[in-house]
């Protein structure tokens, strides 16, 4: 049963995207590729209320694995993905170049939850994140194709870092395995063990947005129309979170390198938060609250990595599951208020409790993601900075909110145009789920329900609101920051690199000459002599 | 390949293999030009199926499959061995040898009644020598033989350069032929070294008799660099650019896929058949340190082209970069070894499918745009999908990501760097594939952009298929069972002898 619906899982998508290859059938299979995250969704679910089980595939060298926190990860992101693709195509035919690049992106999104090995774990892996490029960057629009430079090249660098992990991992492994679970068994007793951990940290932190490696994310989400930046940004991201999750020898208390992942990840929380504040452009303050949030979830990961707590995985899990779902509506949001739509009371309660969620607002669903979290922020200073994180991002939700109700007229015609009717007009429906339906998959959402609780997550966000209409008040305004911030110095750095080209081109120039290659040609005969002779 | 009798069973396949394409050279100069098309397509097939043959043999038996020429033995007489990578590299370049004739149909095929053309006729001959001189040089088992082989292998290679009769292409054809001459003089001057040190020609007798003297040290130096000059390796690469840039796409195709794959062949001969028992560590690392070179400058030239036939050139200067990594990471007889001997060959094989895939590419992208300008392929990939499809999916290669052969290579040799605590090694591995991800990303970004092309002549739809179908075999590498990698090692001696 569960063997079947994890090859389902990766099989339906394969299936549509063979589809779409042949000419014929192109149209139908992308119209009709919402279904395929269907096995995976039944997956997830199955695999949630089921001890973990590993599949493998001896002849194709391919293992599969379904445990809860991948479950849970899984049947959040296949619900997204088909909410989704079903919308923007029962809108209109996207063309062929996007609608094979959504479904690639999609097939790598829900299988890398369930990779159970180096390679399929890779493969997924770059899945998600290199064909992206197509729903973004296919355009004459010079930033745009700038967006989709930067986020390749971030990219195909974490793919080389995680390359050289993956290769380091295999290698300690005694007996050959590439299985994940049992190369992180060799881990701690590897001679690279620190090697691989910096690795992993580094090429997961790519995909997360962790400080220095954030600048690509603003570019990306403000490049891509919404229903795309709400995959990416709610889907596609958790690529990183399940990484981390996956790689980190979690059961193994590590306390020099967990504190310095939950240093990192505090800093990567607050500093998105401090930038995104700067920011105008919704969908830029957006991105920087993925930041903040992937740094929320890193530090969380770290202190795991500290303690040896392998029950960081799971509370994590729930953590970015909730972020999946509220991520993504709170980009169709922006479509909704762009269209136009009579905004009601409800409708902002609405809009304001979903984006207040990320900071932890009580009854929603981010208020028992907070609650998960406390299992790694119990006391001291980790408390303290989760506390303050809470706070930033009740501000950053506020500040995105305002900047919801001052949208441009071009800014606000183009989030128009971008969005799937269907998305707007069950706006209100796809929030509520968004707020509801992590109580369902919560271990006791009834905690979240006691006085002392409720007062604990109601607080920090009401500091949060009362600081940013205060700032507003005064009139301050805030120091201008390009979106991306840190970028700026990549690109003049990248500038300076490209300029050496020449100087390459020279140095070709002059060893193609014949005297050049002769003179060559003896020295690699003495310079094989000398080398023997040693 | 220690103690193989003189014959085996299905030896004579091997014959045959070399003999097939020699005697389609024979026959298409007598029927002349408008049968030579016909000659050389009839026998692709036979020489798949044959080289097919071969590996069965090889995999039924477990062991190499020879043949004594005249039924002499060596010393006396010339041995043709085959093992496993021989086998691999006899059907790899049946595969591509019969796609690039497929594909050079449209251009070289002369219909009834138009006069016959001098080009048409060289190109059927000299691919038809191409795939003979391949063939034995994969399957030769004696120094001097394989001498033979390697200059037919060059003599058949240059006409194509200059096929079309153009003064740049002339040049880049004499440019080739002189370098490669130097390449031969200094190959032979090794060998007739080690003839005088030990009597004897044949791999298996010499790899018995070699020791660590300066002597031979000196053989193997000529030889290498002589090999060297041959494959293009940097900075020897002066001739590839514009030799592989200037030939007609089909003719670039076998080129830059399997010609400059034989003179590496025979380096793989040297340093792991003939000199397996010396201590070949150090020489081992220079030769991975030009292929690290290679790798930086092939990628940043390739960077910095503006026509894609010369990027895919120096893209070759680049990759056979990678192929040089086998000799630090496969030499010696340890465990990770055998990693790296499949990660190198891994590279061959890739490389040499995803390379001719993307030749074929770019001749179609020339064509039907009537030029190879990068900077005017915006829009391109709408016009062309299966085209642009075919240079991503060897692109993917390339760069090294899954799923593809290129990824194989990639991710065995990595292994092997680190396990054998040699772990320079993945800068410049990781670092090309970064590169190469810059260069492929140049071709495809504009041409997947929004935009429009004029298109002069729509391309047809099987050369486009052929293209498209070498690629997938470049991508269809990285599902090769574990019973590949062991039929690559048949016959590979392990450890020839104990270390004095």
């Amino acid at each position: 049963m569960i063997e079947a619906l994890l090859v389902a899982t990766l099989a339906a998508p394969a299936i549509f995207l063979a589809a779409g290859f042949v000419g014929s059938w192109r149209t139908r299979a992308l119209v009709w590729q919402f279904l395929a995250p269907a096995p995976a969704l039944a997956a997830g679910v199955f695999g949630l209320s089921h001890a973990p089980v590993s599949v493998d595939f001896r002849g194709l060298g391919l293992s599969l694995t379904l445990d809860p926190p991948g479950a849970l990860l899984l049947a959040f992101a296949a619900l997204l993905w088909m909410a989704v693709t079903a919308a923007l195509w029962r809108d209109g035919a996207p063309d062929a170049r996007f609608g094979i690049s959504w479904i690639l992106t999609m097939f790598g999104g829900l299988g890398v939850f369930i990779a159970g090995d180096l390679v399929s774990f890779y493969l997924l892996y770059a899945l998600v994140s290199v064909p992206a490029y197509g729903l973004f960057a296919f355009s004459e629009d010079a930033e745009k194709r700038r967006a989709g430079a930067i986020y390749m090249a971030f990219a195909l660098f974490g793919e080389a870092l995680l390359l050289m992990a993956f290769a380091l991992l295999a290698a300690g492994e005694p007996h050959g395995s590439v299985r994940i679970a049992d190369v992180m068994a060799a881990l701690p007793v590897s001679p690279w063990r620190d090697a691989i951990i910096a690795l992993i940290v580094a090429g997961f932190g790519m995909k997360l947005g962790l400080v220095p490696f954030n600048g690509w994310m603003p570019l990306n989400y403000a490049a891509a129309p919404i229903p795309a930046a709400a995959v990416l940004s709610g889907a596609g991201v958790k690529a990183g979170v399940i990484g981390l999750i996956r790689f980190l020898p979690l059961d193994v208390a590590m306390e020099s390198w967990g504190n310095a992942l939950a240093a990192l990840g505090f800093f990567t929380a607050f500093y998105g938060a401090a930038i995104g504040l700067t920011q105008q452009k919704p969908k830029t303050i957006l991105a920087y609250s993925s930041i903040s949030q992937m740094g929320v979830i890193a530090a969380a990961l770290g202190l795991g990595l500290a303690a040896g707590d392998a029950g960081a995985s799971g509370t994590m899990a729930f953590y970015g599951a909730n972020h999946l779902l509220v991520k993504a509506a709170l980009f169709l949001t922006l479509g909704f208020v762009a269209s136009g739509a009579r905004l009601s009371g409800l409708s902002l309660a609405l809009a304001a409790a979903l984006a207040l969620s990320l900071a932890g607002l009580p009854f929603t669903g981010g208020a028992l993601a907070k609650l998960a979290s406390k299992a790694q922020f119990a006391t001291g200073w980790p408390a303290l900075l989760a506390t303050l994180s809470s706070i930033a991002s009740a501000m950053l939700m506020t500040h995105f909110l305002m900047s919801l109700t001052a949208l441009p007229a071009d800014a606000a015609q183009e989030a128009r145009r971008e969005t799937p009717a269907v998305l707007i007009r069950f706006w209100p429906a796809l929030v509520l789920g968004a707020l509801l339906l992590p109580w369902f998959f919560a271990d006791a959402p009834g905690d979240a329900l006691s006085l002392g609780k409720i007062w604990e997550g109601f607080w920090p966000v009401a500091v949060g609101v009362v600081a940013v209409f205060g700032w507003r008040r005064m009139g301050r305004s805030a120091p201008v920051v390009p979106a991306g911030d840190a970028i700026v110095l990549y690109e003049c750095a990248f500038a300076r690199t490209i300029a050496l080209g020449p100087v390459f081109e020279t140095a070709d120039a002059r060893l193609r000459q014949w005297p050049a290659a002769a003179a060559s040609l003896l020295l690699i005969v003495l310079a094989l002599l000398v080398a023997a002779s040693i | 390949m220690t103690a193989t009798p003189a014959t085996t069973p299905g030896g004579f396949l091997l014959v045959l293999a070399v003999l097939l394409p020699a005697g389609g050279v024979l026959l298409s100069f007598v029927l002349g030009g408008r049968a030579a098309g016909k000659i050389a397509l009839g026998l692709t097939p036979v020489g798949f199926g044959l080289a097919c043959l071969v590996a069965m043999k090889v995999a039924a038996a477990g062991a190499p499959i020879a043949y004594a020429i005249g039924g002499l033995p060596p010393p006396l007489g010339i041995a043709l061995r085959a093992d496993g990578v021989s086998a691999v590299m006899m059907v790899a370049a049946a595969i591509i040898v019969a796609a690039s004739a497929f594909y050079a149909r449209a251009k070289f095929v002369m219909p009834e009644g138009a006069p016959e053309s001098r080009g048409a006729l060289t190109f059927w001959i000299m691919i038809q020598a191409i795939w003979a001189a391949l063939n034995l040089i994969f399957v030769g088992g004696d120094l001097f033989n394989l001498y033979v082989a390697l200059e037919l292998l060059t003599f058949a290679a240059v006409p194509l350069v200059c096929i079309d009769g153009r003064p740049e292409t002339l040049r880049a054809a004499l440019r080739y032929l002189l370098f490669a001459l130097f390449g031969s003089v200094s190959y032979l001057l090794g060998v007739a070294l080690l003839y005088g040190l030990y009597g004897a020609l044949d791999i298996s007798l010499l790899a018995q008799r070699v020791e660590a003297a300066p002597m031979v040290w000196t053989a193997a130096a000529l030889m290498t660099a002589g090999l060297l000059a041959k494959t293009a390796l940097f900075p020897l690469h002066l001739w590839l650019p514009p030799a592989h840039a200037n030939a007609p796409a089909a003719a670039s195709a076998v080129l830059s896929g399997l010609v400059v794959k034989g003179s590496f062949f025979l380096a793989l001969r040297l340093w792991f058949y003939v000199l397996p028992g010396l201590p070949t560590a150090a020489p081992s690392v220079v030769l991975g340190a030009l292929g690290a070179l290679a790798v930086l400058f092939g990628s940043v030239l390739a960077l910095r082209q503006a026509r894609l036939k010369l990027l895919v050139a120096y893209s070759t200067v680049a990759q056979i970069g990678y192929l040089f990594f086998v000799f630090p990471l496969a030499a010696g007889a340890h465990v990770w070894s055998p990693l790296g001997w499949s990660g190198g060959l891994m590279q061959v094989l890739a490389h040499a499918f995803a390379k001719a895939a993307m030749f074929l590419a770019a001749g179609l992208v020339a064509e039907a745009l009537g030029h190879d300008r990068i900077a005017g392929f915006t829009g391109a990939a709408r016009a062309l999908p299966l085209t642009f499809l075919t240079l991503g999916l060897g692109g993917l290669s390339l760069m090294g990501l899954p799923p593809s052969g290129g990824f194989e290579a990639k991710w065995l040799m990595l292994r092997a760097s680190a396990a054998s605590g040699q772990w320079l090694w993945s800068l410049p591995i990781l670092g090309g594939g970064l590169l190469a991800g810059g260069y492929v990303y140049r071709i495809l970004a504009p041409a997947l952009a929004d935009g429009e092309v004029e298109i002069k002549a729509r391309p047809q739809r099987s050369r486009e298929a052929v293209a498209l179908g070498l690629a997938v075999l470049a991508l269809a590498l990285a599902f090769a069972p574990r019973g590949f990698f062991d039929f690559l090692e048949i016959g590979r001696p392990s450890v020839s002898r104990s270390a004095p």
